[in-house]
């Protein structure tokens, strides 16, 4: 019996060997990685279609690997602080500055090169972040529900009229929508804590999941008016749907995004290298060409389509404020909205 | 007890038949299993090699036509005027077009663009956008390198839009830029390029110089998978793992900056293996079960002739020896059976023999005890005569009487042994009473040392060879004389000698008194030879001899000189 035994513990314990000579057998495929001096990770928020050409581009132009994470901005965020002293990412690439500002502790100061060619309203003063494109916050409608005229500045939004059909994202989560929220305050003025009363009363407790749906959910009508990009609704406008922007007449900002070095890059020149073509001529003529955005050089022209900034009506933005003020903003919110604090 | 010891034999028997049977399949099919899949494993390898080795070269043979196609448009006067100067008749320049393109326009879209990126001449529709980018995308990467560059353009998954755009730059008679021939391969193209030479059971899948997609022949695929196989490059993991189900082999192919990946299923994948691990469980399953039964039936069949031998020999422990084994076999159980048969046979033969033994004696010692009882009533008489002739005065008889009831009463002891003190007295008293019957017509002589007198002989060893010298040796001569004489013979030997001077022996009777027919009439000679020789083996006994006179006869009795303490131990 303890042969037979013997026997059974022989054969298992062949077993593995010999499933080890067929694991040895198989070739070791050649290295086809870049070594680190090639590679670059980047935390992206912008859509694919927006973030693909660039990073494209690059690679092709560098030879740097470019490793791309996508994530909502808060998210990315979050992340990159949590990470702290020992980074992924080497760059956050998007995201409004204010929400840059929020995080600033976790970013290092480059200036860009050709940041001479950056228009002054968009510099970061201490070059903390790079501005990417400049990104108005319009209003939208659906153009069958809603005559023309009915929405026209941020006042309209208080309407009774347009109460619980508002598509307005938790600012707590959409940087455009906190950017619009605060615009909206300054451009209203008076007590901000009730105008955000009134603003969330004619909310209803109706929001849509993120800003992506905005459009969506105004074209289809569950909504009549919405607040959105200006990028995002030329957008969706070229690609055929049923809606109508508006500048907002009484007051429009117009905070750009940016791109900013994570502190303590494992590819910091990479990374800055990445930053100087994100505010290259090619990068900016691109934007203007494929995506209906804002350049934030001097030297590239606007798409030709969109009315100049100078022209419209530009409510005062102060970013310090805004980044100081949040925290205060966003519980004011979440109280009257009825949601938890952030 | 049966229980148990049927359930334990049992167990090792199906112990072993198990092991017996399943050792060698399990071995076997591992075995087999591990060279199959080794072959297997090999064949696909190479398989994979072969394919992509074939899409390799199809790929050189769609570049080969694309850098033809290319030098001939940079040479060609009249294209570069075209793109230049103008005023040529596009017809003209068309048929420059398609002559240079050859047969690579098959598979690819040739377009010649102006120095400014605008569209001029192709050899299919003109395309949506008609113009392309200096600074951006393949246009930039073209005049970068100077030549003939390849670059990943748009979606893969997109059937509409060119997948993989080449450029060259064309250069004037003035050295300046002339503008662009630019190649698109669109997904179709490349179907028609790729298709069919690597394999059915596999996928190939394009990806550019940095992983990203460029073409798979199933379009979802590669742009869900391009990712994946990206990210396991980054972090250094290999492809290997990435999946149970299939394997991954790469290639490079460099003029147009792209990276063939071939994804074959896993020869041996979940199922197959599966499947294979489920037949080899089965076979051990029926194994099992042979075995099982095997084993029952094998136990069954020892376990039978076994239990009917225990059962016998049960039997004989209750003391039946007529109980015998049925034999219904002839294997070693049969003879096992036989010999135990045979054994108890002889068992029984032997107790038999034992009790007829047993039995005999019983009667002799009877037949002793009866024996014993008449001396005592002739010794209790003899006493009786004694006195009675002592009262009738007649001190013969008395005497006679006395030597004979003492002589009486000596033989009847139970003693075998006595000293030769005792023996020499009781020797007196029978000379005494053949004195009386002869009417002291010979001499008697007793010669014992005193360090002999307590030797220890047989009893009555000496009075047969003393009667026989009176009745034999001095039965008619006058002046008859009886000489016993007790020495040391030297050796640890007693020498007794009984000699007289009658005739003495006829010369053919000298020598060690032998038991043969010549020794006949003389019984009590015989009778201490053989006691002699009983007691003390070869080389004790009488020898008859003559004296040294020569007259008269000699009867020496040979025997180990023993004391008490010797002869009890």
């Amino acid at each position: 019996m303890k042969r037979s035994v013997l026997s059974v513990l022989l054969a298992l314990a062949l077993l593995p060997g010999l499933a080890a000579c067929a694991a040895g057998r198989s070739q070791p495929a050649p290295d086809y990685a870049p070594d680190e001096a090639h590679r670059l990770v980047v935390y992206t928020s912008h859509k694919e279609e927006v973030w693909r050409p660039i990073v494209e581009e690059f690679e092709a132009r560098t030879g740097i690997w470019v490793d791309v994470v996508y994530g909502a901005t808060s998210e990315l965020l979050e992340r990159i602080a949590q990470e702290g002293k020992a980074p992924a990412a080497d760059v956050m690439f998007g995201g409004g500055i204010e929400s840059l500002e929020t995080y600033r502790d976790c970013f290092a100061p480059y200036t860009c090169a050709g940041a001479e060619h950056i228009l002054a309203r968009f510099r970061s003063p201490e070059d903390l972040w790079t501005p990417f494109s400049a990104l108005p916050v319009v209003l939208i409608y659906n153009a069958k529900l809603v005559s023309p005229g009915q929405v026209g500045g941020w006042a309209d939004l208080l309407d009774p009229a347009l109460r619980g059909r508002i598509a307005f994202p938790d600012p707590a989560a959409s940087g455009s929508s906190f950017t619009a929220l605060v615009t909206m305050l300054n451009a209203l003025g008076g007590d901000r804590e009730s105008v955000i009363r009134a603003f969330t009363e004619n909310l209803d407790g109706v929001r849509p999941d993120s800003s992506g749906e905005v459009p969506t959910a105004v074209a289809d009508g569950s909504a009549l008016a919405g607040v959105t990009l200006e990028e995002t609704a030329l957008k969706r406008i070229a690609d055929g749907m049923d809606i109508a922007m508006v500048y907002p007449e009484d007051g429009l900002s117009c905070v750009p995004d940016g791109s900013a070095v994570v502190k303590g890059a494992p590819h910091e020149e990479n990374a800055k290298l990445f930053l100087d073509f994100t505010v290259s001529r090619e990068v900016q003529e691109l934007l203007v060409g494929e995506f209906c955005r804002r350049p934030v050089r001097d030297d590239v022209e606007s798409p030709d389509e969109l009315p100049a900034l100078d022209e419209l009506p530009v409510a005062g933005y102060d970013l310090d404020q805004a980044v100081r003020d949040r925290d205060a903003i966003l519980m004011t919110w979440a109280f009257y909205f009825g949601e938890d604090a952030p | 007890m049966k229980k148990p010891l049927t359930a334990s034999f049992r167990t090792r028997l199906f112990g072993a038949l198990l092991a017996a049977a399943l050792v060698p399949l399990l071995l076997c099919s591992a075995m087999l299993l591990q060279i199959f899949r080794l072959r297997m494993t090999d064949t696909a390898e190479e398989q994979s090699r072969d394919h992509l080795s074939r899409a390799l070269r199809a790929l050189d043979e769609g570049y080969t036509g694309f850098s033809a196609a290319a030098d001939a448009l940079r040479r060609d006067p009249l294209v570069l005027g075209a793109l230049t100067v103008g005023g040529v008749e596009d017809t003209r320049v068309n048929a420059q077009l398609f002559a240079a393109a050859g047969s690579a326009r098959n598979y690819a879209r040739f377009d010649l663009y102006d120095r400014e990126g605008g569209w001029r001449y192709s050899t299919r529709n003109a395309p949506e956008e008609r113009r392309l980018p200096l600074n951006w995308g393949v246009l930039h990467l073209a005049e970068e390198r100077g030549a003939l560059a390849f670059t990943a353009a748009g979606d893969s998954t997109d059937a509409a839009s060119p997948l993989l755009l080449g450029a060259a730059p064309l250069t004037g008679r003035d050295g300046g830029r002339a503008g662009y021939v630019v190649i698109s391969l669109y997904q179709s193209d490349l179907r028609q390029l790729l298709e069919g030479v690597y394999g059915a059971q596999g996928t190939l899948i394009l990806l550019s110089d940095y992983w990203r997609p460029v073409y798979c022949a199933q379009p979802s695929l590669a742009a869900s998978l391009a990712p994946e196989l990206r990210g396991r490059l980054l972090s250094g993991q290999g492809l290997e793992g990435l999946s149970d189900d299939f394997l991954y082999s790469v290639e490079r192919h460099a003029p147009m900056g792209l990276y063939l990946v071939l994804r074959r299923p896993q020869v041996f994948n979940r199922d197959t293996m599966g499947l294979l691990y489920t037949v080899s469980a089965s076979s051990a399953l029926f194994c099992v079960i042979i075995s099982v039964l095997m084993s029952l039936s094998l136990s069954r069949q020892m376990f039978r002739p076994i239990a009917q031998l225990r059962e016998a020999i049960r039997e004989v422990e209750r003391d039946n020896l007529d109980v015998r084994v049925v034999q219904l076999r002839d294997d070693e159980l049969g003879e096992l059976a036989r010999r135990f048969n045979g054994m108890v046979a002889a068992l029984k033969r032997s107790r038999e023999t034992l009790v007829e033994n047993q039995r005999e004696l019983n009667q002799a010692q009877i037949r002793m005890l009866q024996a014993q009882l008449n001396p005592h009533f002739l010794c209790n008489t003899l006493d009786t005569m004694k006195w009675i002739s002592k009262i009738n005065k007649v001190p013969q008889v008395a005497l006679m009487s006395t030597d004979l009831a003492d002589i009486l009463r000596f033989c009847i002891s139970p003693e075998e042994f006595v000293p030769l003190g005792r023996e020499a007295e009781i020797l007196e008293r029978y000379i005494e009473i053949q004195r009386m019957r002869l009417s002291n017509s010979f001499t008697f002589t007793l010669s014992l040392p005193a360090g002999l007198e307590d030797c220890l002989v047989p009893k009555m060893i000496l009075q047969p060879i003393v009667e026989n010298a009176i009745l034999h040796g001095v039965g008619g001569v006058e002046n008859g004389c009886v000489e016993v004489e007790v020495s040391e013979a030297g050796g640890g030997m007693l020498r007794l000698t009984v000699a007289d001077n009658g005739e003495g022996f006829p010369p053919d009777m000298l020598g060690p008194f032998r038991r043969t027919g010549r020794a006949k009439g003389h019984l009590g000679l015989y009778n201490v030879d053989t006691i002699l020789l009983k007691y003390y083996g070869e080389g004790c006994g009488l020898t008859l001899e003559r004296k040294a006179d020569g007259k008269g006869a000699v009867v020496a009795a040979t025997l180990p000189v023993r004391r008490k303490e010797e002869a009890e131990c």
